[in-house]
């Protein structure tokens, strides 16, 4: 977890508020957000070795692929949800993002910006590019829908996910006036807060 | 392993949720490790239907360890050199504490079929009696597989600020219709005994014994997986001397046989058929208007609930429920599904992701 993520999800969500994590990982984050801002946090969660992590932390893990019953999570009165580099890797992206909406309000989504400078010239080089974002080799990976800022903010314009909040961080997971500036082509990453 | 077993005796009434009492009740109780001095390394074991207090270790009499021996013990799982774990037959069983096989106070005969219905709220409330004539402030984990898990939920609904952990391992918040039928047909192959006499088979000093041992095999097939049975029996011949009956062609009906046979010796019918009827009507909704979400808005303490892939008869669909439900009333809770290779006994022996998992649960902080 990136401390700038970890500094804007704080940011965002409020006190005592009840947060879902799709994709928790370890359950660092609402490990960190259950100390400062006393929140009731659950992860989703996956891969056994990080459920591990979570239970042992005492973070509450439910494990579960995420490409499956989102839904299920629908009116259980959450104020927020995260999925933090997550999105890229589900089967159905689209279906996805409105799903979580219908479990809370306000979603958090990160996704790496493929249309960064430096992934668009490993490109021109005739081989698919890597980024600390995106480490793993092309048969590795378990990206299936990698998308550029344009693309993503393209997608919410057309399915009427409100933008509300967003935040666009370089590869050092820090802002910069650079990618304020063009963000699709120096962010590395993108954190947004979306609402309905 | 420090193990020190003891019956003991309450000379006080015990309320029972069917409406009965007892006027005094005994329970048989076993424990492992030391409390420490703040009283806080206390866990409570809870068995499944035909458990009993022998949880741990091997009992120098029998020869046989106890039935979560592959979880409890020094090093292991719930660590008796950490933890001090309490393991209690329960009320209506057969093992020690009060059931249809001791003497009842008021007639002093034994109590056979006029022993009353028990609960799993009743047994929960038998064991906080213990917990407060052990002077144990608050167990620090309940925990139990099967209707133990059942024991370790509703203690998190009975007494809150008395549980900080449940562990409630290939359980449910009630069973279903299935479950329920099968129980029935091992209870009528039980009272369809000859003789069963009406459960007074103490009486005319016999024993339900075939019956107890069909209904243990049809039971015991239910506790297994397909894959399990396959591998261990496939469609092997029994070898004509091991045979323990001559009608036996396969392996698996002579282990099922033998199984059966060891069971009816040791297990009391009357005991069979008041556990089966405990299982049945664990329902704690029902003190909520059927709704499992207001009920558990009573839970204080921290769940950890476990499925396993190859239950057939408690499915993963079972725990998901309990942990849906705890997500909604805001219940601390954690649901994990392991793959255990044992179909719904696999909550009873060691696999390294069921034992990490538990572990850590129980060791992590408030």
């Amino acid at each position: 977890m990136n401390r700038s993520l970890e500094t804007i999800v704080t940011e965002w969500v409020s006190d005592n508020s009840k947060v879902i994590d799709f994709g928790c990982g370890d359950g660092s984050l609402l490990k960190s957000l259950a100390d400062s801002k006393s929140i009731i946090g659950y992860g989703v969660e996956n891969d056994p070795n990080k459920i591990h992590g979570c239970i042992k932390n005492g973070i509450s893990v439910v494990q579960q692929d995420i490409d499956q019953g989102l839904l299920e999570y629908k009116n259980m009165d959450f104020d927020m949800a995260i999925m933090a580099s997550s999105i890229q890797c589900l089967r159905k992206p689209k279906e996805a993002l409105q799903n979580i909406l219908e479990v809370a309000n306000q979603c958090v989504i990160t996704l790496p910006n493929f249309g960064n400078w430096e992934l668009r010239t490993g490109l021109l080089k005739g081989k698919m590019p890597s980024s600390s974002q995106l480490p793993a080799r092309w048969y590795e990976t378990k990206n299936l829908h990698l998308c550029t800022i344009a693309d993503f903010e393209e997608l919410c314009e057309t399915e009427h996910f409100n933008i509300l909040k967003k935040v666009y961080l370089n590869k050092h997971g820090n802002t910069s006036w650079l990618s304020d500036y063009s963000p699709n082509l120096f962010a590395a990453e993108a954190v947004y807060l979306l609402g309905k | 392993m420090k193990v020190h077993t003891e019956k003991l005796t309450f000379d006080e009434p015990i309320k029972l949720e069917s409406g009965s009492t007892l006027s005094r009740f005994e329970l048989m109780v076993e424990t492992y490790g030391e409390l420490n001095q703040n009283k806080d390394n206390a866990v409570l074991v809870c068995h499944a239907f035909s458990g009993n207090h022998h949880a741990a270790g091997i009992k120098i009499e029998e020869d046989k360890p106890g039935w979560w021996d592959q979880i409890i013990g020094n090093g292991k799982t719930i660590d008796t050199s950490k933890y001090f774990v309490v393991s209690v037959n329960n009320l209506g069983g057969c093992n020690g504490s009060s059931g249809p096989i001791s003497i009842s106070p008021e007639t002093n005969q034994m109590y056979g079929a006029s022993f009353p219905e028990v609960s799993v709220k009743d047994w929960v409330n038998a064991q906080k009696t213990l917990l407060e004539y052990l002077k144990i402030p608050a167990w620090e984990m309940v925990a139990g597989g099967s209707l133990g898990g059942m024991q370790a939920l509703q203690w998190s609904i009975s007494y809150p600020a008395l549980i900080k952990k449940a562990a409630i391992i290939a359980a449910s918040s009630k069973i279903s219709s299935q479950n329920i039928a099968l129980n029935e047909v091992a209870r009528e192959i039980i009272r369809k005994d000859e003789n069963f006499a009406g459960g007074d088979y103490h009486l005319q000093n016999i024993k339900p014994k075939k019956g107890l041992k069909a209904a243990r095999m049809l039971g015991h097939i239910t506790y297994l997986s397909e894959a399990n049975m396959r591998k261990r029996f496939g469609r092997k011949l029994q070898s004509p001397e091991t045979k323990i009956d001559e009608d036996v062609s396969y392996e698996v009906e002579n282990y099922l046989q033998y199984k059966g046979e060891q069971f009816a010796e040791t297990f009391d019918a009357n005991s069979y058929i008041l556990m089966t009827k405990a299982m049945d009507s664990f329902d704690p909704a029902k003190d909520f208007e059927q709704d499992l979400v207001t009920c558990f808005k009573q839970i204080k303490a921290k769940l950890f609930i476990a499925s396993f892939n190859s239950d057939w008869l408690f499915p993963k669909e079972y725990g998901k429920d309990i942990q849906l439900s705890a997500i909604k009333a805001g219940v601390r809770s954690s649901y994990v599904e392991l793959e255990g290779d044992y179909g719904h006994d696999s909550f009873l022996f060691h696999s390294d992701e069921y034992a990490v998992s538990l572990k850590n649960f129980l060791e992590s902080n408030e």
